[in-house]
């Protein structure tokens, strides 16, 4: 024996509150189905690898703390820049003027 | 847009400008997201008046093209390649075959029957 349309509603509204549902039996679009949708803005802002702690990092706690750090490659880099310096192929003197620098051109 | 880009990037691996752009629309999406899930909300749902709804499809049509989820491009984490771009490692084609190779994909090897 069918059971009366009645009865069948109260059992959907029933259901629907139970299991947190829209209770909707006129078909209405109420535009639930977008807020059912998860938000995809994290998994998508995920794709590229963040930065993790570096030399730099660590050399920069370091330097707070008190502490001194050694850096190979800079202290290469300052070498090589004593050395240069020596041979005279340093870098030119900082111009602070306007009138320095048109002096500067008008030896060439 | 220049206006969304991080002054210091976080980014760890591979960086390229293309990259970096790829990168701020993801997080221009994913902080917009919400905005746009609620005007897409007011659009479909016909039990609000049409002016409303209207409205919402004004407000959203005239949103950043940064908010989109359409502008996002799945590009190779190893090399900014953004074509052929295997999604499980997140690697373009031969990025992921010299990675392959080199043993550095836990679980994959070179097919031989």
């Amino acid at each position: 024996m069918a059971a009366p349309y009645s009865r069948l509603l109260d059992l959907a509204k029933v259901q629907c509150r139970i299991f947190s549902l829209n209770f909707n039996p006129e078909r209405l679009r109420l535009g639930n189905k977008i807020l059912r949708q998860r938000l995809r803005g994290p998994a998508l802002a995920a794709w590229y690898p963040r930065k993790t702690v570096s030399f730099r990092d660590l050399q920069e706690t370091c330097s707070r703390s008190g502490l001194t750090t050694f850096d190979e490659y800079e202290d290469d880099r300052e070498e090589a820049i004593q050395v240069a310096k020596l041979r005279g192929k340093g870098r030119p003197k900082k111009k602070r003027t306007a009138a320095e620098s048109r002096s500067a051109k008008k030896k060439k | 847009m220049s206006h969304f880009r991080a002054k210091i990037q976080d980014l760890g691996g591979f960086i390229n400008p293309r990259v970096v752009r790829d990168h701020t629309k993801r997080k221009v999406f994913a902080q917009f997201e919400p905005d746009r899930q609620a005007l897409r909300y007011v659009i479909h749902n016909t039990s609000l008046p049409q002016r409303v709804r209207a409205q919402a499809q004004l407000q959203l049509a005239s949103m950043h093209a940064y908010t989109r989820s359409t502008q996002v491009k799945n590009r190779c984490v190893a090399g900014g390649v953004p074509r052929s771009v295997i999604r499980a490692f997140r690697l373009g084609r031969f990025q992921f075959r010299m990675q392959a190779l080199a043993g550095e994909l836990p679980g994959v090897r070179k097919a031989s029957w």
